[in-house]
């Protein structure tokens, strides 16, 4: 069965993260399953308008303003002409949004269900329920999600949390993991004490990613251990004060900061290491430790949403998001990696590599299209009723707004006149 | 379909496993982790109409300003004897309760220096907003009167609490007010009473320290002094009071049980350093 599906999300190539990684591997992997994939994203700076990348993966850079974090302004109307267009043209049947925090994904998916297309939802995120922020955005992902087919999640807390916020029923939440490329991270050829111990770091430079902690750890196991090293790899707004530690207390030697790594560089540094750190505060699933117990490293982390999920314990060295219990869980490591018991890099890269592999979940995907394609939009009593409850707000006249808009747009340019978009077919040479 | 479900491996918790499962399967041990209202703070009503009653006691304060303002608008008081009576009340709260905490001469050099400079710059603060029409003038000192009970330190640590703020708008309001004061003397008494009320009522109340008994003694105070003015601006001061110290709490109390906070492993978590690096 051959699907036209759209990918919408804010976040995607040129910028660099888990959720433009999931979308790109997931769109390549269904190109070679034959399906027609095309990506809806808004426009960066100078790359505007229909862009092909590898594999002829078509890519449609919509010219519209960003106004917070990397996501556009939700202006309903505005985009909605533009976007319907292009529904049309590419005779598109299924909407996939990515990440709850991306409003062009919501939009899109909005519009799609109007024109009576199927939507599939991937949130990638976890958000807390204490202060008005998360009240307000878990309000909109409810109005959004209310109307939506199917929800994917990537770790099982995830799904509670989806389930919670955006008080979804269970049965249409799906968990499907995140996968990594293993035949870019190979394993690095052996993880053996050669008189230095060199600690990887791979994330954002952000509060989210617990930098305030790894500053402390940095700090604390420089002084205590002659031989250890760190490696940073990553940019974001705490590099300030991390480079500022560093000079403080002399460190210069002994830490280095990487900056903003190509994801293709990111294997190298990694292969370099012996023990991977990540001190996240909060994570779905964490992609970074998963690509280093591909590369073969021991790895530490903090235990926090879905990490526990992501290895076998065995892989990895868990700890609670505290400095203590960090710097006695890296001892932990750093001992063990000292007295040889480490498992040699090629048997882990196995491990992972038969745990997740984009084949997998592109197949998972596809079966949760497959169970849509010929499902019929009309629903029971109760489902209305409750989606009629919860747009009775002010969602609902935006709802009816846009979609007197789009019966307006549907007269003055009939769906018929839109020229309908040749497949391309052949594999296009990206020249970029 | 029963013994096939008997046939596979338990549900865990992770990624990895459960092939043999749906995607969308959901176990019993969904929501386990979840946790409601970890941080509750059981609050009495007691307890609820003492903090409102701070708040009243407030609005007495700035209520009594007004009425202060009015007598000597009218001129139905001697702006003399008003300072001398103040002076004498204050005297004696001072002599009853700061007298330990303060110098007494320290405390009487500044008072004259204060006294002084407050009658030298009568006339001054008189011109100063004259040539603003009488309806700013108020509507300014509602405005400011406004800022003040919003921002004043009730003992409760919140964002926004600004004890500055609050102190310095009473004063601006005041200011307003003073031009239009018949004569300068009165504009003294008229800033004497601004002082009392807004930067020495404050230290008083927290001194003797919050009891209902001294709420009604004020509030009751403060409507003689208000039904000698307007009768129904009395009632509607009195229905206020009520309004807020016995309906608010109570709606407080009952709407808390509706109090719903959720938390789970998802949260993110608090970190605390001893920030000594940076």
């Amino acid at each position: 069965m051959i699907h036209r599906i759209c990918m919408a999300s804010d976040f995607f190539y040129p910028n660099v993260g888990g959720v433009e990684e999931h979308i790109f591997n997931l769109s390549q992997c269904l190109l070679k399953r034959k399906h027609r994939v095309i990506i809806l994203t808004h426009c960066y700076t100078n790359r505007i308008g229909i862009r092909y990348i590898t594999n002829g993966l078509k890519v449609y850079y919509l010219p519209i303003k960003t106004f917070y974090s990397q996501c556009i302004l939700p202006s309903v109307i505005s985009s909605l002409p533009l976007i319907r267009y292009i529904l049309v043209r590419e005779r598109i049947t299924i909407v996939h949004g990515h990440s709850a925090f991306s409003t062009l994904a919501h939009e899109t998916m909005m519009i799609a269900r109007l024109m009576g297309l199927k939507t599939i939802f991937t949130d990638h995120s976890l958000f807390g329920f204490a202060d008005t922020s998360a009240v307000i955005t878990n309000k909109c992902l409810q109005l959004s999600l209310s109307d939506c087919n199917h929800c994917i999640c990537v770790s099982h807390i995830g799904k509670e949390n989806t389930v919670l916020r955006a008080h979804v029923n269970h049965d249409r939440v799906s968990v499907i993991p995140n996968a990594i490329d293993s035949t870019i991270f190979t394993p690095k050829y052996d993880n053996v004490f050669k008189g230095e111990i060199v600690i990887v770091v791979v994330s954002r430079l952000v509060y989210r990613k617990g930098i305030d902690l790894l500053i402390e750890i940095i700090i604390e196991l420089c002084n205590k251990y002659e031989f250890v090293k760190f490696e940073i790899g990553g940019d974001g707004p705490k590099r300030f004060s991390l480079e500022e530690a560093i000079k403080k207390h002399k460190l210069q030697n002994r830490v280095k900061l990487l900056g903003r790594l190509p994801h293709l560089h990111v294997v190298n540094v990694l292969k370099r290491g012996n023990i991977f750190l990540n001190t996240s505060l909060t994570e779905a699933y964490c992609m970074a430790i998963v690509e280093a117990a591909s590369c073969g490293l021991k790895i530490v982390s903090t235990r926090v949403g879905g990490i526990p999920e992501v290895l076998p314990p065995h892989l990895m060295y868990l700890s609670e998001p505290n400095i203590t219990d960090l710097i006695n869980r890296l001892e932990n490591a750093i001992n063990d990696f000292m007295n040889g018991v480490v498992i040699s890099p090629k048997e882990c890269h196995l491990i992972v590599k038969n745990l997740y592999t984009w084949q997998n979940v592109t197949a998972r995907t596809e079966k949760i299209y497959n169970k849509y394609l010929f499902f019929n939009n009309r629903k029971s009593f109760a489902h209305i009723l409750n989606s009629v409850l919860l747009c009775i707000t002010s969602f609902f006249c935006v709802v009816v707004f846009d979609g007197i808009v789009l019966i307006f747009r549907n007269t003055l340019s009939p769906s018929g006149n839109i020229l309908i978009a040749i497949n391309e077919g052949k594999i296009l040479i990206c020249t970029e | 379909m029963s013994e096939e479900k008997i046939k596979r491996k338990p549900w865990k918790k992770n990624l990895y496993e459960n092939e043999e499962y749906p995607d969308n399967y959901t176990d019993i041990s969904f929501l386990e982790e979840l946790k409601k209202n970890l941080y509750i703070r059981n609050v009495t009503f007691k307890e609820a109409c003492f903090g409102a009653g701070l708040v009243s006691q407030e609005i007495c304060i700035v209520v009594i300003f007004a009425c202060s303002f009015i007598y000597l608008y009218n001129e139905w008081l001697d702006p003399i004897d008003l300072i001398i009576y103040i002076s004498m009340a204050s005297f004696g709260a001072y002599c009853l309760l700061f007298y330990d905490n303060y110098n007494f001469l320290q405390t009487c050099r500044t008072l004259c220096c204060y006294i002084i400079c407050s009658y030298l710059l009568s006339p001054v603060l008189k011109t100063l907003t004259e040539t603003i029409s009488t309806d700013t003038i108020y509507l300014t000192t509602v405005f400011m009167m406004i800022i003040h009970l919003i921002f004043f330190d009730y003992g409760v640590a919140a964002l926004i609490v600004s004890s500055s703020l609050s102190l310095n708008a009473a004063i601006f309001g005041a200011v307003c007010l003073t031009s239009r004061l018949p004569t300068s003397i009165s504009v003294t008494a008229f800033i004497f009473i601004t002082v009392h009320c807004f930067a020495l009522a404050p230290l008083f109340f927290t001194k003797i320290g919050f009891s209902f008994f001294m709420l009604i003694l004020i509030i009751i105070a403060t409507s003689t002094l208000l039904y000698s003015l307007s009768c129904i601006m009395t009632v509607f001061f009195l229905i206020s009071i009520f309004f807020i110290n016995v309906i608010c709490p109570y709606l407080f109390i009952k709407w808390y049980s509706y109090k719903d906070n959720i938390y789970g492993p998802w949260d993110e978590a608090v970190i605390n350093i001893p920030s000594n690096s940076i």
